[in-house]
């Protein structure tokens, strides 16, 4: 009975874990997503020669101020920028959480801080890395 | 450095591993269970349980990071299983861990010092783990539209398309991306990276879903998924290089191209002092992880005095390799010095070391071990031929029947038969000699040899021992 409450324990943090994962990775490519809209507007904003823009919020259409919503929207873009950098990263946590709790070694060199793209430039080119 | 985005997932670049012989080319590990309990067969491995269980505690330290400054010494008869055993510790190992397999007479090269060669070898034994990071574009593109201005010059502007299998989005584009563009010849239905740092364009291959396009295609037409996910990713590829090559590379005057040629020669230890204060800063900035590997000196009674004691040091160092010797002798003298030793090595480094034994094979065993190399070397044998073989193997030496493996599927080959029989193996063992019987064929005639000097017997093995 003992036994079984904790293999039940274990296998619900174990998915619970996993799915987070999942969900993250989705929630990474919706947020990637808004980011290429949000950035197809503002060059399209860039090109436009009028002084206001049609800006949906929801399902509401509103006619807005060309300035303000190009600041909207570059604000959403440094909002999303930092979102995604963040899901990235506890990603890599939570990947090692779950290999850890499924009795499997850590990704290798996972948490290493990368290179400086001088150093990558520099080791690609003396072809120890390619 | 947007090729490498484009290379396949492959997470970790394996070290390419120096098989010395092919002779133990059957072994895929150690051969024990999560217990590190010795399975009977397994992994190529048969017998020498105790050897093999003493290895997976060995592996287990070192897995733990704990056996560093020691060393570890395979002692036993010739064809036991030494370097079987020390083979199936690098493969246990994994393929990220450096593994540096080198015979004891290795060192004594005419290019180099004694040291020097060592030194190489202990640094091709240490892995440094480092990461690369880049911001890629990647998607299968759908569209690009290349607009001229009117009257040919003057600038262009561009538009491209690309999408996952999750979105889909459009990029203005200036001359210059226009232009790598179009010397890429991206078209549609191409698969391409973007590197975002350098603008580098990368083609990976043709979509899938475009495959039907043409009724021909070139050879390089290669064909990939559609990606996935988002548009914009974080590629990142963890590399793992020795200390070895990174002194390779910096020791300028040979260049990278003196990794491929081998031709390395001396590196000054300026160098290598420059290479260790760089490899430390970079462990201190959590940019480098250290992965001390197995340095596997076969023969080790063929290394001299200066190279024990140098080993002795090198050994102290913290990131030293763990240190595995084989060694078929008895108590000889020591090279170099007229002292006689244990393992012909010297008293004060066998003191550091953990002395595994190896014992010889059981008739059974020695079955078990001819059968996999008979699967190895892809040869149908027939049971009473097998037997025959064991009690070769039993009688005179495993190598030898072993290498009548290959010479009796040759006979057999030779008469179309499909399996080897008894009488192939027969057949080789007349026209092979073992060690023994040529012994005996030239004592018996040894008048009728040239520059015979053997007067009185029993003294063959010992004309063998290697002179200074």
């Amino acid at each position: 009975m003992d036994d079984q409450t904790k293999t039940l324990k274990y296998l619900v943090s174990v998915e619970k874990l996993a799915d987070e994962i999942l969900s993250d990775k989705r929630e990474i490519v919706l947020l990637d997503k808004r980011r290429n809209q949000n950035r197809e507007a503002l060059r399209d904003l860039v090109k436009a020669k009028q002084k206001k823009c049609w800006v949906t919020i929801g399902s509401v259409l509103v006619k807005h101020n060309m300035e303000s919503t190009k600041a909207l929207l570059e604000a959403d873009q440094k909002q999303l920028d930092i979102d995604i950098n963040t899901l990235r990263s506890n990603l890599k946590v939570k990947v090692n959480n779950l290999r850890d709790l499924e009795m499997q070694a850590p990704v290798p060199g996972l948490m290493l801080v990368p290179m400086s793209n001088k150093e990558t430039e520099a080791l690609s080119r003396s072809g120890l890395i390619h | 450095m947007a090729s490498l985005a484009a290379a396949q997932v492959q997470e970790v670049r394996s070290i390419t591993r120096i098989e010395r012989i092919g002779a133990h080319s059957h072994i895929r590990g150690l051969g024990l269970d999560d217990a590190l309990e010795p399975r009977a067969v397994s992994q190529g491995m048969v017998g020498q349980k105790m050897a093999r269980k003493a290895a997976g505690v060995i592996l287990q330290m070192i897995r733990e990071g704990k056996i560093a400054g020691r060393a570890v010494l395979l002692a036993g008869q010739p064809g036991t299983g030494k370097t079987a055993i020390a083979m199936g510790l690098a493969q246990a190992l994994g393929p990220d861990t450096p593994f540096t397999s080198m015979a004891g007479s290795e060192i004594y090269s005419l290019e180099m010092s004694k040291t020097e060669a060592l030194t190489q070898a202990i640094r091709k034994s240490i892995g440094i783990r480092i990461k690369e990071e880049s911001e890629i574009i990647e998607g299968e593109v759908v569209e690009v539209v290349v607009e001229r201005a009117a009257g040919g010059g003057g600038a262009r502007t561009g538009r491209l398309t690309l999408k996952t299998t999750d979105m889909e989005t459009n990029y203005d584009m200036g001359t210059k991306m226009i232009d790598s563009l179009l010397k890429e010849k991206v078209q549609a239905g191409d698969v391409i990276t973007i590197d975002k740092a350098t603008g580098k364009i990368n083609k990976l291959g043709r979509s899938f879903a475009r495959a039907r396009d043409y009724d021909a295609t070139g050879q390089q037409a290669r064909f990939v998924q559609c990606p996935e996910g988002e548009l914009q990713k974080r590629k990142e590829v963890v590399h793992t290089v020795t200390l070895h090559e990174v002194d390779v590379i910096n020791s300028r005057t040979h260049g990278f191209l003196a990794l491929f040629s081998g031709d390395t020669g001396e590196i000054k230890s300026e160098i290598r002092e420059q290479i260790n204060s760089k490899v430390a800063e970079w462990r201190e900035e959590g940019k480098a992880e250290m992965i001390p590997g197995v340095l596997f000196i076969d023969e080790a009674h063929m290394l001299d005095i200066e190279c024990f004691s140098f080993l002795n040091r090198a050994l102290e160092s913290e990131s030293a390799p763990v240190v595995i010797m084989a060694t078929n002798r008895g108590i000889t003298r020591i090279r170099g010095t007229n002292y006689k030793s244990p393992h012909g090595i010297p008293l004060d480094l066998l003191d550091r070391m953990i002395i595994v034994p190896t014992a010889p094979y059981s008739a059974q065993e020695l079955k078990e071990i001819l059968n996999i190399r008979c699967e190895e070397e892809d040869c149908q044998m027939s049971n009473d031929a097998l037997t025959v073989l064991t009690r070769v193997a039993t009688e005179t030496s495993l190598r030898y029947a072993i290498q009548l493996i290959t010479t009796a599927s040759l006979v057999a080959k030779r008469r179309k038969a499909t399996e080897v029989s008894m009488e192939d193996v027969k057949k080789v063992y007349s026209l092979f000699l073992d060690e023994h019987r040529s012994e005996q064929f030239l004592k018996e005639y040894q008048d009728e040899f040239m520059f015979s000097d053997v007067s009185g017997s029993g003294d063959g093995p010992q004309l063998m021992e290697v002179s200074q």
